[in-house]
């Protein structure tokens, strides 16, 4: 170890506590943050041969005795149920597509952003992939774990498909002139999501969907759902409007005091009492329209605290400068009160995003916890007391996706300035 | 000369007193006529009869509490009056929401605390209305924007957003943003309150051009050398009632009632 105090007295204008030896700037740092007093290292030492001992057999059990050949050999069923292997390139198309459009939103608003002096400079080139790289980590992770795991060529082709996608995507949004509109390019992202849903719908009804694909299309579909419906339901609690004040307390209060799994069970099996069977929707409509019901009336009441969180100033000054109501709440007001409750919405998110697999238990729908569980049934597998190794692997995917949409989450309301005014 | 006609009989004759050497010949501007306003049992405003004729300049002032902020959002319908009649432009304020739109639409306001729409920019806070009510294009909103924010001075700050000016350059921003509008009216609720003492000048100079240019403008202030220098009347409320109205000259110099005397000497 050199020593760096006679460099630090020869340049006294150099910040004292700025060491140039990374090895001294450890200890000195293990001195400042674990062990500053004796409770300090008391508590560092115990919670540290915690961690080791907790990580080292979690390692073990990934690493040395965990069994992984059920996975393995279960992948499709995990990702994908049982879906027909000649209807599979619709979901490769699907894949693909959704590769090309994130590409594309991504790299038209990095364009409009770029374009706009008041906004921070976005990245350029190796700075941006080491950026994208520090974001994405969790999926990029799982998605290398899942093609370690597989044992064709397929879906290594798939995400080489969907990552060319998604950078040719990137640089035609990019393209795109600063000045266009956004409505052409919203008015498209729905048009080819529905054609996606078509695309998958076609020659393969909706009760045939399985495995993670079921439980991120539940979590997608009702989340675009959901949200708008919450801000109207919001909006209506604070109409001057009896009727519609009424309607709405009493749906969101309705859906608030039930239990989710309830709903579902109901939606399943108790339907037949209200809609003859012949009409009734088939059982991932019924999922949906439940997610749907129920998460809405939480965005609605999240949202009306954003609202409640906008100076009424805000509103006056609407008002004052001539708008009229409909403008001064969807220029003025739901921009503020969204941004503010960002971290409330996206949890939301992430719980439905969760919840979906309820579905798969109230519902019969083998989803990827179903599918999991149904694994360790098979003959192969049976009575081994494999259900660890399937769980694990299960709870690793809902995390990569739930801790990606919490980090997504965290970058918005940065970029958009949130505790700022 | 234009005496006003008093068509109720309830005006107080020395309201309009001097107004009659600043009436252009038209109908005033505003017309408030026993204006009254209840806060539950709290009279915030009893039997308001005020004039404003227009390309005026009028200036508000009185103690805290007395009404004027209250006043003042009446004539733009941010407050609801109970009694009397209220006219601005030939356009009586009623529950008639054409009538409240097509009064807010020719009449500026700018607030003690800015209110700027945080979440925009500089411009886009200037020509949300324009291209949102009077329907002009982006580009003929921006062109507009910018020479307003060069006619207050800070064009540099166009892409900037609310958050990152200082109070006096927030409050000039707000001055255009009303502006944009093309107001026949331009209200002033306290707009140098809420400003650290070396901004107040910036503001206020802006606004002196403004009368200057001919704008009808009410003010409500505690800038008394602004009340003296660019007023053409000031009127003195305390407790809700109009006390006195007066040229700056009679009202700083000889003011007639006791009321005004006390104020006028505890913070002259």
């Amino acid at each position: 170890m050199t020593d760096t105090a006679p460099t630090a007295a020869d340049q006294p204008t150099d910040p004292p506590l700025w060491s140039p030896s990374p090895s001294g700037s450890v200890s000195t740092w293990l001195k400042k943050n674990l062990f500053r007093s004796r409770l300090d290292g008391v508590v560092t030492v115990v919670a540290g041969t915690i961690i080791l001992i907790a990580g080292f057999r979690f390692l073990r059990f990934v690493f040395v005795t965990g069994r992984w050949q059920i996975v393995r050999e279960n992948l499709s069923l995990y990702l994908t149920g049982s879906w027909p292997e000649e209807h599979l390139w619709r979901l490769v198309v699907v894949v693909v597509g959704l590769a090309l459009i994130a590409g594309f939103i991504g790299g038209f608003s990095a364009g409009r952003i770029d374009d706009d002096p008041s906004r921070a400079v976005s990245l350029a080139g190796r700075d941006r992939l080491v950026d994208l790289g520090s974001r994405l980590w969790p999926l990029v992770v799982t998605v290398a774990l899942l093609l370690a795991l597989t044992t064709t060529i397929g879906p290594l082709l798939v995400a080489a498909g969907a990552i060319v996608a998604a950078v040719a995507g990137n640089m035609a949004g990019r393209a795109v002139p600063g000045g266009m509109s956004a409505v052409p390019v919203v008015v498209g992202v729905l048009f080819l999501t529905l054609a996606g849903i078509w695309l998958l719908n076609a020659g393969l009804s909706w009760n045939s969907w399985g495995g993670m694909v079921l439980n991120l299309s539940l979590a997608t579909i009702s989340i675009a759902l959901c949200f708008p419906i919450g801000v109207l339901l919001a909006l209506a609690r604070r109409s001057e409007y009896p009727i519609l004040r009424w309607l709405s307390t009493g749906y969101i209060e309705l859906f608030r005091g039930v239990p989710l799994i309830g709903l579902l069970l109901m939606a399943n099996v108790a339907l037949g009492f209200f809609i003859p069977n012949s009409l009734a929707p088939g059982k991932v409509v019924r999922a949906i329209v439940i997610f749907v019901l129920f998460t809405s009336a939480y965005i609605a009441e999240i949202v009306r605290g954003g609202l409640q969180s906008v100076p009424p100033g805000q509103i006056e000054a609407g008002k004052a400068n001539g708008l009229t109501p409909i403008p001064i709440i969807t220029r003025i007001v739901l921009p503020q009160a969204i941004r503010n409750v960002i971290p409330a919405l996206v949890g939301q998110f992430i719980s439905l995003f969760k919840d979906t697999t309820l579905a798969g238990a109230a519902m019969g729908l083998t989803d990827l916890l179903g599918g999991a569980e149904a694994s360790t049934a098979q003959a192969d597998f049976r009575g081994q007391g494999l259900i660890a190794e399937t769980l694990v692997f299960v709870l690793l995917i809902f995390w990569a996706g739930s801790y990606t949409m919490s980090r997504e989450s965290q970058r918005l309301e940065t970029k958009l300035g949130v505790g700022e005014r | 000369m234009n005496k006003p006609t008093d068509t109720d009989g309830s005006a107080d004759p020395s309201v309009f007193a001097d107004a009659s050497q600043l009436a252009n010949g038209d109908a005033p501007m505003v017309e408030l006529v026993g204006v009254s306003k209840f806060f539950g049992d709290f009279a915030a405003l009893t039997n308001i009869n005020l004039k404003v004729a227009r390309q005026e300049v009028l200036v508000v002032i009185g103690p805290s509490g007395s009404g004027k902020s209250t006043m003042i959002r009446c004539v733009n319908r941010l407050e609801t009056h109970d009694v009397g009649r209220i006219v601005v432009d030939g356009i009586e304020l009623s529950d008639d929401v054409r009538n409240i739109q097509a009064i807010r639409r020719e009449t500026g306001m700018v607030f003690q605390q800015f209110n700027l729409y945080p979440h925009l920019t500089v411009l886009d806070n200037i020509t949300l209305s324009p291209r949102l009510v009077r329907g002009q294009t982006r580009a003929a909103a921006e062109a507009k924007a910018m020479e307003l924010l060069e006619r207050v001075q800070i064009p540099e700050q166009a892409h900037k957003r609310p958050g990152q000016l200082s109070g006096g350059q927030q409050q000039r921003v707000a001055i255009a943003r009303s502006l944009a509008m093309e107001p026949k009216l331009m209200l002033f609720d306290e707009p140098t309150s809420a400003l650290d003492p070396e901004m107040i000048n910036e503001v206020l100079e802006v606004m002196t051009d403004l009368a200057r240019e001919g704008m009808t403008m009410v003010v409500v202030t505690h800038e008394m050398n602004f009340a003296r220098q660019v007023a053409d009347r000031v009127v003195f409320m305390a407790s809700g009632e109009v006390v006195e109205v007066g040229t700056p000259e009679h009202f700083f110099t000889n003011p007639s009632e006791p009321r005004t005397q006390a104020f006028l000497s505890q913070i002259l």
